[in-house]
C-alpha cells in the first residue's frame, strides 16, 4: 500500500487539474452568462479539492487554509457579486462574440498543446507528485488570456480574468506545493478587490452605455 | 532598523485615510501638503542612508538597496510635487463645481493609497509581495483613469484594467517559475523569494525555468511599463485621466515596472549570461521606440503626445539596461531625468486643459505669452525630452548610444534613427505649442490653483536644471552600485 500512494495520489492531482481544464473548455462553450459564473464556481471548487489533496498528501497545512480561502472567495462571495451584476443588466446571453464559439473550442485545444510544449522542458524540475499540473496550470491561464479576447461583454472578460488566477493558483500549488502563506493572503486580497473595482466600471459602464458590451467602447482610436 | 524607510510607506496610507475621514478642504490641503514635504525628506534620508550603509531594512518588512533607493527618490520626489500640483488641480475642478467634496477626498485617499503602494513594490525584497503591491498600485490606479466617469474615460479605465490584469497575471507566473526552481536550492521558505539570496545561489538554478519565468516577468511587467506591442492602453490611459494621475502613470507607474524587470533581468543574468534577456530586451525597446517614433507624428492631442513620448522614453531606457555596462548607468540616469521632465510637461498640459477645456493640440499656441507657467514647464520639459543639452536626457541618451555601440553597433544605428525622428517631432510640436501669439482666450485659473501648480512646476525645473549638467556626487555612488548590480551586461567582461 504505501508504494500504491505516491502513485494514486499522482493520478488523483491529474485527475483533478483534467476537471479544472474541462471546466474551461465548458465555459468557453457557454452562451448563458449566469451559466458562466455556475461553471466559474464549479472550476473554484476543483480547484480547492485539487489543493486540499495536494495539502493532504504532502502535509503541508497552509494549502488547506488557501483551499478554504478559494471556496468561501472563489466559489462563493465572486459568484455573488458577478450574479448581482448579471442581474441589473438587460442581457442574459450573449449572441455576438469577436470568435464563435466550434472555432473557439478548437484554438483552445490548441492552446493546450502550446502550454505542454512551453512547459516540456521545466517539467522534470517538478515534484513528482504534481508536476503534470504545471502545463494544465499554464493552459487554464492561456484559455483565460483566450476568452478575454474572444467575447465581448465585460462579465465575461471578468471570468476570463478569474480562470486565468485560477490556473496560476494550480500552477503554484502544482510547481511549489503553494507560495508561502502571506502570499497567497496578499493575492487572494487583490483578486477580490479586483473583482470589485471591475464590478463598479460594469455599473458605470451600464449607466453611461446603457450596455455592458465593451465592443462599444471605440471612442478612443489612432 | 530605518525609520525614513518605514514613514516613506506608511505616510501616504495615513494621509490618504486621513483625506477620506476628515471630509473637510482645508483640512485635507494642509494634510496633502505636509505629506508632499514628508516625501520628499523621507525619500532624500533613505537615499542618504543607503549611500552610507550600501543598504537598509525595516525589520523583515521593508529592504532596499541601491536600485531601490534610486526609485525611492524618483517616487518620492515626483510623488512630492504631483502631490502639491494635485492640491492646485483638483481644487481648481472643485471651485468650478465639477467635483463634490466627497470626490475630492476620494481623489486625494486613492492617490496616496497608489503612491504607497509603489512605494511599497521597490522597497520589498521578496518578488511576491512586489509583486502585490505592484498590483495593489494598478487596481488603485484604475480608479483614478476613470475618475472622471466620462465615456472616454470609463473606456480608458476598461481597457487598462483589463490589459494590464493579463499581464500582471503572467507576471505572477514567471514569479511562480522563479520559486519552482529556487525552492529546490533554498527550501520551501520565503527565503527562495528573496533578491539576495536569488543572486547568491542563481548560478544553481535551473537554466530553463529561470528562462521561461524570464519571458513572462518581461510580457508581463512590460504591459504595465507600456513596451510595445502591449502599449495600447497607455496613450488613452494618459489622455483621459485627471492630469495629476497622467504624470504620475508616467513618472512613477512606468518605471516601477520597469524595475521590476530588471530585478528579474538582474537573477537572469546570472543564471544563463546577460545575452538572452539583453537581447529580448533590446529587441522590445527597439519596437517602442519604432512604434512611437511613427504615432508621434499624427498626434492630434497634447496628452496623447507626451503619452506617446513616454512609450519613447521607457524604450531607450530598456535600451539601456539591455545592452548593460555603461547603458546601465544610462538607463538609470534615463529613468530619474524622465520622470521629472515628463511630469513637468503634463503638468503644464493639465494647465492648458484647465484654461481651454480641450486637448486639441492644433488649437494651442502661444503658450509662453498668455500662461507663462504652463508655457515655460512644456518649453523646458519638451526640449528636455527631445533629448536637448543642458538636460540629463541628452547626456544618458549619449551614454546608451555609446554603450549600445560597444555592444551591438547595428543597434545604435537604429536606434539613433528613431530618436532623431522622434527629437524632430516633439520639438516642433512643442515650439509650436508655446511660441507665437495664443488663439484663445479661454477661462482664467484660480488664485490657488496659481500658487500651488507653479511650485509644482518651480521644483521640477529646478531639479532637473540642477541635475541637468553633471551628477551630484552622492547619486554617483548609487549609480555606481546599480551598475555593479547589473555587471557589464552583452559588452563582455573587459
Amino acid at each position: 500500500m504505501p508504494l500504491l500512494t505516491p502513485l494514486i495520489g499522482s493520478q488523483m492531482v491529474d485527475l483533478g487539474s483534467a476537471l479544472l481544464l474541462l471546466t474551461c473548455f465548458a465555459i468557453v462553450a457557454q452562451r448563458r452568462l449566469s451559466s458562466c459564473v455556475d461553471l466559474f464556481a464549479l472550476q473554484s471548487v476543483f480547484l480547492a479539492l485539487t489543493a486540499a489533496l495536494v495539502a493532504f498528501l504532502t502535509g503541508i497545512h497552509h494549502i488547506y487554509i488557501a483551499a478554504a480561502l478559494t471556496i468561501v472567495i472563489k466559489a462563493v462571495v465572486i459568484p455573488r457579486i458577478l450574479k448581482r451584476v448579471i442581474e441589473r443588466l438587460n442581457v442574459k446571453r450573449e449572441l455576438q462574440m469577436n470568435v464563435n464559439v466550434p472555432t473557439g473550442l478548437l484554438i483552445c485545444g490548441a492552446l493546450v498543446i502550446l502550454a505542454f510544449f512551453i512547459t516540456q522542458p521545466i517539467i522534470p524540475l517538478g515534484f513528482l507528485l504534481t508536476r503534470d499540473s504545471l502545463a494544465i496550470a499554464l493552459a487554464i491561464i492561456l484559455i483565460g488570456f483566450f476568452m478575454m479576447i474572444a467575447r465581448k461583454k465585460a462579465v465575461t472578460q471578468v471570468i476570463g480574468f478569474l480562470v486565468m488566477e485560477n490556473g496560476l493558483f494550480l500552477g503554484a500549488t502544482a510547481a511549489a506545493y503553494g507560495m508561502p502563506l502571506i502570499v497567497e493572503l496578499g493575492v487572494f486580497f487583490d483578486v477580490l478587490v479586483g473583482v470589485l473595482i471591475i464590478g463598479i466600471y460594469s455599473h458605470r459602464m451600464q449607466d453611461t452605455f446603457d450596455s455592458v458590451d465593451t465592443s462599444k467602447l471605440t471612442t478612443l482610436k489612432e | 532598523m530605518s525609520w525614513p524607510l518605514a514613514l516613506l510607506v506608511a505616510a501616504p496610507v495615513m494621509a490618504g485615510l486621513g483625506s477620506l475621514l476628515v471630509q473637510q478642504r482645508r483640512a485635507i490641503e494642509v494634510l496633502q501638503c505636509a505629506l508632499a514635504g514628508t516625501l520628499l525628506a523621507a525619500a532624500a534620508l533613505v537615499a542618504g542612508q543607503v549611500i552610507a550603509a550600501g543598504e537598509v531594512s525595516v525589520g523583515d518588512f521593508l529592504q532596499a538597496d541601491a536600485l531601490s533607493a534610486w526609485l525611492d527618490l524618483i517616487i518620492g520626489f515626483v510623488g512630492s510635487s504631483g502631490t502639491f500640483y494635485a492640491v492646485g488641480y483638483m481644487g481648481e475642478e472643485m471651485d468650478r463645481g465639477h467635483l463634490s467634496l466627497r470626490r475630492y477626498s476620494q481623489f486625494f485617499c486613492l492617490f496616496d493609497l497608489y503612491l504607497s503602494a509603489m512605494l511599497l513594490g521597490v522597497n520589498q525584497e521578496n518578488i511576491a509581495i512586489m509583486w502585490i503591491a505592484i498590483e495593489g498600485s494598478t487596481l488603485w490606479a484604475a480608479l483614478l483613469i476613470g475618475f472622471d466617469r466620462s465615456k472616454a474615460a470609463l473606456e480608458a479605465g476598461w481597457k487598462y484594467i483589463i490589459l494590464s490584469a493579463v499581464g500582471i497575471a503572467l507576471a505572477l507566473f514567471g514569479t511562480i517559475l522563479v520559486y519552482y526552481s529556487s525552492e529546490h536550492v533554498l527550501g520551501v521558505s520565503s527565503e527562495a523569494l528573496r533578491w539576495s539570496r536569488l543572486y547568491r545561489v542563481a548560478g544553481e538554478l535551473d537554466p530553463a525555468a529561470i528562462k521561461v519565468a524570464f519571458i513572462f516577468a518581461l510580457i508581463g511587467y512590460g504591459t504595465k511599463a507600456g513596451v510595445a506591442p502591449m502599449h495600447t492602453w497607455l496613450p488613452d490611459a494618459h489622455a483621459e485621466s485627471p492630469t495629476p494621475m497622467s504624470a504620475m502613470l508616467s513618472a512613477n507607474m512606468l518605471t516601477v515596472a520597469v524595475y521590476a524587470i530588471l530585478r528579474f533581468k538582474a537573477v537572469t543574468d546570472r543564471t544563463v549570461g546577460p545575452e538572452f534577456a539583453g537581447k529580448l530586451i533590446v529587441g522590445l525597446a527597439l519596437l517602442s521606440l519604432a512604434v512611437s517614433a511613427i504615432f508621434l507624428l499624427v498626434q492630434r492631442d497634447y496628452k496623447r503626445l507626451f503619452a506617446y513620448s513616454s512609450i519613447e522614453h521607457i524604450g531607450i531606457a530598456l535600451l539601456g539596461f539591455g545592452v548593460g555596462g555603461l547603458g546601465v548607468f544610462g538607463g538609470a540616469w534615463h529613468l530619474m531625468n524622465h520622470a521629472l521632465a515628463k511630469s513637468t510637461a503634463f503638468y503644464g498640459a493639465g494647465l492648458v486643459f484647465l484654461r481651454y477645456n480641450h486637448k486639441s493640440l492644433d488649437r494651442v499656441t502661444g503658450l509662453l505669452r498668455q500662461m507663462p507657467v504652463a508655457g515655460t514647464a512644456i518649453l523646458v520639459a519638451g526640449v528636455a525630452l527631445a533629448g536637448m543639452p543642458p538636460f540629463g536626457l541628452f547626456t544618458s541618451e549619449v551614454l546608451i548610444a555609446i554603450g549600445a555601440y560597444r555592444a551591438k553597433p547595428e543597434v545604435t544605428y537604429v536606434f539613433l534613427a528613431l530618436l532623431a525622428l522622434a527629437f524632430v517631432t516633439l520639438l516642433y510640436q512643442v515650439l509650436r505649442m508655446t511660441l507665437g501669439a495664443p488663439g484663445e482666450a479661454g477661462t482664467a485659473l484660480g488664485r490657488q490653483c496659481r500658487i500651488f501648480t507653479s511650485a509644482a512646476v518651480g521644483i521640477n525645473i529646478v531639479a532637473l536644471g540642477t541635475i541637468g549638467l553633471h551628477v551630484p556626487p552622492g547619486l554617483e555612488v548609487l549609480l555606481a552600485s546599480i551598475v555593479k548590480i547589473f555587471g557589464s551586461g552583452m559588452e563582455g567582461p573587459r
